[in-house]
């Protein structure tokens, strides 16, 4: 079922996209995702779902760090086989965990740079909590490709580096109404850029609000 | 340009139509406006001969032996030694409401459950500079031992004399304001003000029991344990309709390796009402994050607790310094703690006491929700009132904590 949101997707990437190729840049696709109302989704990540590249081994580490109770960043893409340290720059605990499909882990008790890496080895979404701050979220998106990009905060990406060839690109946010396969795009790259937009419906947000003074010490 | 249109249109004619390998590890969990966490606690305790003062004993701890023909003798039990639920939620523009009830039944005298804490909360800024209130039922944040789950404490399993009575004793409703702020430098600034009522027996403790150590969780719909026959004392009480006011002051270096914190507590107290307690007391702080994951704390509290009938009015201090190191799941740690009261007006029963004390402590976590803790407590005090009985020479506790 092609839903309105996607539909209008689907006809501005039909149509304005292979018309309006943009020449001459090292970028291969860039775009907009914006949401219900036309304004641009920061933090949306756009990636490639198909085809799925032969991954190199010995990828370099990335690093999800704590600082001020807080996890930096709040979303942390990665590709799949990609391990990831959890510093904790806070001088008190924190008790990292996912109980998500694609990594259940836990982190006991720690400062500094205790903790020992975290391979993640399955595409999906990890939430990240920690068990002292209920308040304390981030999520780590694993993902199948290593050509993703993270909307800046007027909902803008680029993708650069795509070898030629035929792709499908979706959009994902923390708070989309649409499942990535239903903002699939394909896309063909042979020399121009193109531009796409998705457009993508955001539910609202209540996140748990934070304790930063004292009573939130422990 | 045609083909490559008919070729995308066919893309999207198969995303829409066939199904694609299933996405849902895409889907991020809801999070939830309303959520519950709970602790349970459970130990085999072997108190000092002499009863607890929770059984209205002269014992200084929170279990202790039990009356025999012979005088005192000691127990070791196995004890439901707390049992607390939190309900939280996110509320509309940003607040946030918090609930606490504990049941602790050796101190409450029953299986009722305590309201320790229920407060609405609200924060403008960021973790770096911002603003903070809050109202509703809430003890005082002076304790720097009571940063563990449901309040507990998280070095030790009984806090110092010290904080064991901030938080046996004071249990207010109001309002608390705040503010922090990182500097330019990096040096993060501080402050609390707090206005409560139904703190008009603050002090009343420590005049009629002395000092203890535990790790009671006082409530406020609850009452305590008075030394003599079966008397309690609520520990919300508020007769003069004056507010207790106190302020709490925190200066933490930029990489939050010190902190040092002060606070004024001073309940108001009017005399001239029966029953009314005028107690007012400050306490000083020092954390320190060392290297090779060792802890530092130390705090001195020194005070006053005054009243018109019957005449025990008296000047209350209290220190302790705590070493932890911890490493992993493990903790390990160690604490002195020196305690005085000191009779002021030379009433019919002297309220002297002094004593000192040395815990060590063994903690393990399993999991994210499974706690084996040791403790062994070495306690020598003296109190007027009861002549050169030393109570509570010594206890020993085994815990097991499971935190939901």
């Amino acid at each position: 079922m092609v839903t309105g949101p996607r539909l209008r997707s689907i006809i501005l990437s039909a149509f304005l996209a292979p018309l309006t190729p943009v020449h001459g840049g090292a970028p291969a696709v860039s775009g907009n995702v914006i949401s219900g109302d036309g304004k641009g989704v920061a933090d949306a990540v756009v990636f490639v779902l198909t085809p799925t590249p032969a991954l190199p081994r010995g990828r370099p580490s990335q690093v999800l760090d704590q600082i001020h109770k807080t996890f930096v960043p709040g979303l942390l893409p990665i590709v799949v086989g990609t391990s990831v340290r959890f510093p904790n720059h806070d001088q008190i605990h924190h008790h990292v965990y996912s109980f998500s499909p694609a990594k259940t882990f836990e982190l006991p008790l720690y400062k500094g740079e205790d903790a020992p890496e975290v391979l993640f080895d399955k595409v999906g979404v990890v939430k990240i909590g920690c068990n002292i701050h209920d308040w304390m979220s981030g999520i780590i998106l694993v993902l199948p490709s290593p050509h993703f990009s993270v909307t800046d905060v007027d909902g803008r990406f680029v993708l650069e580096g795509l070898p030629a060839g035929d792709y499908t690109l979706v959009a994902w946010h923390e708070l989309s109404k649409l499942k990535p396969e239903a903002t699939a795009q394909p896309v063909r790259i042979d020399g121009d850029v193109t531009r796409i937009v998705f457009n993508l419906p955001l539910a609202p947000a209540r996140p748990r609000p934070a304790i930063h003074g004292v009573w939130g010490e422990p | 340009m045609f083909p490559a249109l008919a070729r995308n249109l066919c893309q999207l004619l198969l995303c829409a139509l066939l199904p694609l390998p299933a996405l849902a590890q895409y889907e991020v969990p809801t999070q939830q406006s309303l959520w519950v966490r709970a602790l349970l606690d459970v130990r085999i305790v072997g108190g000092g001969p002499a009863p607890s003062w929770t059984d209205h004993g002269p014992g200084k701890m929170r279990y202790g032996g039990s009356n025999s023909p012979t005088g005192f003798e000691r127990d070791t039990q196995l004890v439901l030694s707390q049992a607390a639920l939190q309900l939280g939620a996110s509320l509309p523009w940003g607040m946030r409401a918090q609930v606490q009830m504990n049941i602790e039944h050796d101190v409450a005298d029953g299986y009722h459950p305590w309201l320790v804490e229920a407060i609405l909360r609200r924060e403008w800024g960021s973790g770096e500079r911002g603003w903070g209130a809050q109202a509703g039922v809430t003890n005082v944040p002076f304790s720097l031992e009571h940063t563990g789950p449901a309040w507990t404490p998280e070095y030790t399993i009984s806090a110092s004399a010290l904080t064991s009575w901030l938080w046996e004793d004071i249990s207010l409703i109001g309002v608390e304001g705040e503010w922090w702020h990182a500097t330019d430098t990096g040096v993060r600034l501080g402050a609390l003000v707090g206005a409560g009522y139904g703190g008009d027996q603050i002090g009343r403790l420590l005049a009629l029991l002395g000092w203890a150590i535990g790790d009671v969780i006082g409530g406020v719909n609850g009452d305590l344990a008075l030394p003599t026959g079966t008397q309690r004392t609520d520990i919300f009480n508020e007769h003069d309709h004056r507010p207790a006011m106190y302020g709490w002051l925190t200066l933490v270096d930029e990489s939050e390796t010190a902190a040092l914190k002060f606070g004024y507590i001073d309940n108001l107290g009017n005399e001239d009402h029966s029953g009314v307690w005028h107690t007012h007391f400050n306490t000083i702080g020092v954390v320190l994050h060392l290297p090779k994951r060792i802890d530092f704390l130390a705090q001195y509290l020194d005070g006053v607790a005054r009243v018109h009938t019957p005449p025990n009015d008296s000047a209350v201090s209290a220190y302790y310094v705590l070493v932890s190191h911890h490493y992993g799941r493990q903790r390990l740690s160690a604490r002195y703690d020196s305690f005085r009261v000191h009779d002021l007006d030379g009433g019919p029963t002297s309220t002297n006491e002094h004593g000192h004390a040395v815990t060590g402590a063994y903690l393990v976590q399993f999991g994210l929700r499974n706690q084996v803790a040791l403790e062994y407590i070495w306690m020598n005090s003296h109190r007027d009132a009861t002549g050169a009985l030393n109570p509570t020479p010594d206890g020993w506790q085994i815990s097991y904590r499971f935190r939901y």
